[in-house]
């Protein structure tokens, strides 16, 4: 038991280190909108946020977030936070600001597969939709 | 308190079944019947716990040559609700039956009644014992067997295991029974039904403190004094009132625990195993065998019992105990 | 001897519980088992349309499938014994506690008892949880009322 133990801590913590390692770009914009180019700016500027997706359409813009680990008690606050600073920003816009990992994981499915036009906007309504989702 | 018997009855025989589990036990080889299923193949645990005790009966009636009509009484009992496992044997063996309840000191009080039947000369024969099956025991006093609760290191393991023996008339080849102590109910006030060993160990002492009084007898004077399950730390207990009452460390390794040693060191199970059935199949297996051969020749069995109910401790009621011995000497 | 000088000896004979023992052992398994939990969760996430809002109750039913077959073949109960609270506070151990239940009780019949004793571990744990949710609830619901937090 004891022997499996110290594998297993082995393992995690070899585990651990190699992801840390791996550089992945960690601010994402896809997609093209009439305005709001520099998302990424505000985006990147908020402290909590430990990576981001921004996926764009026309006017709707989708942005997943993932936050900083130990920000993450207050993940509904800070989701909330800034998508007010969005809309503010952005009133045409209809925005989207999402810190669930579901939503973050198909945005980036989204630009992995290269979408584009009617189905990006399939995607995206139907994203902005499970978003909404509670039970 | 103590009874005297001037006909030394006699221990004429002794069964002993056990479960899968007992297999490990240290006394194991000295068992009669062996059985790989705790449920002895039947539906239910109470079924199995029955058959047990059948079993028990059957190799002990067996070992004697004789039939089920010669014996005259059949007195025992076990944990479960109304003993049913018992009560149900009794309607297979079809014998004369009284049934009796000391919590895991029914395998002495029982040998207590059948040797004042074998006395008054009621009985030529009578079967005494007790039994118990783990799972069915374990769901009477605590939670179900497959819950997964921590037990403290105190707790002790109940045997599935039944061990009867046959009483009758004196026989110069067979251990006798000279005397016997009916003990009190003592309570010390202890409360814990994952340390039954504390809370039994003040009955044993008063039992045996009694009987080596009364019989003007030292420990010395035996070869082996042993008690039922009072588990490892139990028989630590007791000793340790032996030795608050003067007497020294050496004499006290005529002092054993029947439960204390059943399963070996094996940490598994905790501070050792209980039940009715652990007293009653070394009681009646390797001590019989044991005095037969040559090895003790005055023993003092004495079996503990916690007189509880899962009601009673939930009421918040301290555990009662009992404890009861049978002086046997062999020529 | 006295029943004061007995539970002195007794203190002194019996073991302490290996509290700190306990607590590092409870902490791993009890961690292991979330830790299962994240990767049966990510798993519906990535697999199905499940999103950290959702998934919490396809993850609850895994968990306690896994309790059921642990239980069933008798692991479980050495997995408690190891591990104490570790393995009894996630919901595997309220699983563990429904099912052994469930198979205790199986000789009875299934309605007096499967039925009647399914939740005789459990049942306390269901009750004091509602009750204490229904408290919880009503303490914030004054408080928003009186605006000293919002939802």
């Amino acid at each position: 038991m004891r022997h499996l133990i110290k594998t297993l801590l082995l393992c995690i913590g070899s585990m651990l280190l190699l992801s840390g390692c791996m550089e992945k770009e960690k601010f994402v914009v896809y997609g093209a909108t009439t305005q709001g180019k520099d998302v990424e700016i505000i985006v990147k500027d908020a402290d909590y946020v430990e990576r981001a997706t921004v996926i764009q359409f026309e006017d709707s813009m989708l942005v997943a977030v993932q936050i900083k680990p130990w920000r993450k008690w207050q993940k509904a606050k800070l989701e909330k936070k800034l998508q007010k600073q969005l809309d503010k920003k952005y009133p045409k816009q209809e925005i989207l600001v999402s810190a669930d990992y579901k939503i973050f994981y198909e945005a980036n499915k989204i630009k992995k597969e290269q979408l584009e036009n009617t189905k990006l906007n399939e995607r995206l309504t139907k994203l902005k939709e499970l978003a909404k989702e509670q039970t | 308190m103590v009874i005297i018997f001037p006909s030394k009855p006699s221990v004429l025989a002794g069964g002993v079944a056990a479960g899968p589990l007992e297999k490990r036990s240290i006394f194991s080889s000295y068992f009669d019947v062996l059985y790989d299923d705790e449920r002895w193949q039947m539906k239910t645990n109470e079924q199995g716990h029955r058959q047990m005790v059948q079993e028990a009966c059957q190799s002990a009636i067996k070992k004697l040559g004789v039939q089920n009509a010669e014996v005259d009484y059949f007195l025992g009992g076990d944990l479960v609700n109304q003993m049913t496992p018992t009560n149900f044997a009794a309607r297979e063996l079809a014998m004369p039956f009284i049934g009796l309840f000391s919590a895991c000191a029914t395998s002495v009080s029982s040998v207590i009644v059948a040797s004042l039947l074998a006395e008054l000369g009621a009985a030529k024969l009578a079967l005494a014992g007790a039994s118990s099956q783990h799972n069915a025991v374990e769901r009477q006093f605590r939670y179900p067997v497959d819950y997964g609760a921590q037990k403290p290191q105190t707790a002790q393991w109940t045997v599935t295991a039944a061990g009867y023996a046959l009483i009758g008339q004196h026989r110069e080849d067979c251990p006798a029974i000279e005397a016997a102590t009916v003990g009190k109910v003592v309570d010390y006030g202890m409360d814990d039904p994952f340390h039954m060993g504390a809370a039994m160990a003040p009955a044993a002492f008063q039992t045996i403190q009694c009987h080596l009084e009364q019989r003007e007898q030292k420990i010395y004077h035996y070869d082996l004094i042993l008690t039922g399950d009072l588990g490892q730390l139990g028989l630590k207990l007791l000793k340790g009132m032996f030795v608050e009452n003067g007497v020294d460390n050496e004499e006290l390794t005529i002092l054993r625990d029947a439960g204390a040693e059943f399963y070996g060191q094996d940490e598994a199970f905790q501070s050792g195993a209980s039940g009715a059935g652990c007293s009653a199949a070394v009681f009646f297996s390797y001590v019989l065998q044991q005095m037969r051969v040559g090895t003790y020749k005055h023993v003092l069995l004495v079996a503990t019992g916690a007189l509880l109910s899962p009601l009673s401790f939930q009421q918040g009621e301290t555990i009662p105990c009992t404890a009861h011995a049978v002086e046997l000497t062999m020529k | 001897m006295e029943k004061e000088q007995y539970q002195k000896l007794e203190q002194y004979v019996t073991p302490k519980p290996p509290y700190l023992k306990n607590v590092a052992k409870a902490f791993v398994v009890g961690g292991l088992i979330c830790l299962i939990g994240q990767a049966v969760s990510l798993f519906y996430m990535v697999f199905f349309n499940f999103t950290e809002a959702t998934v919490g109750n396809p993850t609850v039913a895994t968990m306690v499938f896994f309790s059921m077959i642990l239980t069933g073949i008798g692991l479980y109960k050495r997995i408690g014994q190891f591990a104490g609270a570790g393995s009894a506070v996630p919901v595997t151990g309220f699983g563990n506690a429904v099912i052994s239940a469930a198979i205790e009780h199986r000789s009875e019949g299934f309605v007096l008892g499967v039925g009647s004793n399914l939740f005789k571990l459990a049942g306390s744990v269901v009750l004091f949880g509602v009750v204490s949710a229904f408290f919880v609830a009503l303490i914030k619901y004054i408080l928003v009322t009186l605006g000293v937090v919002s939802w």
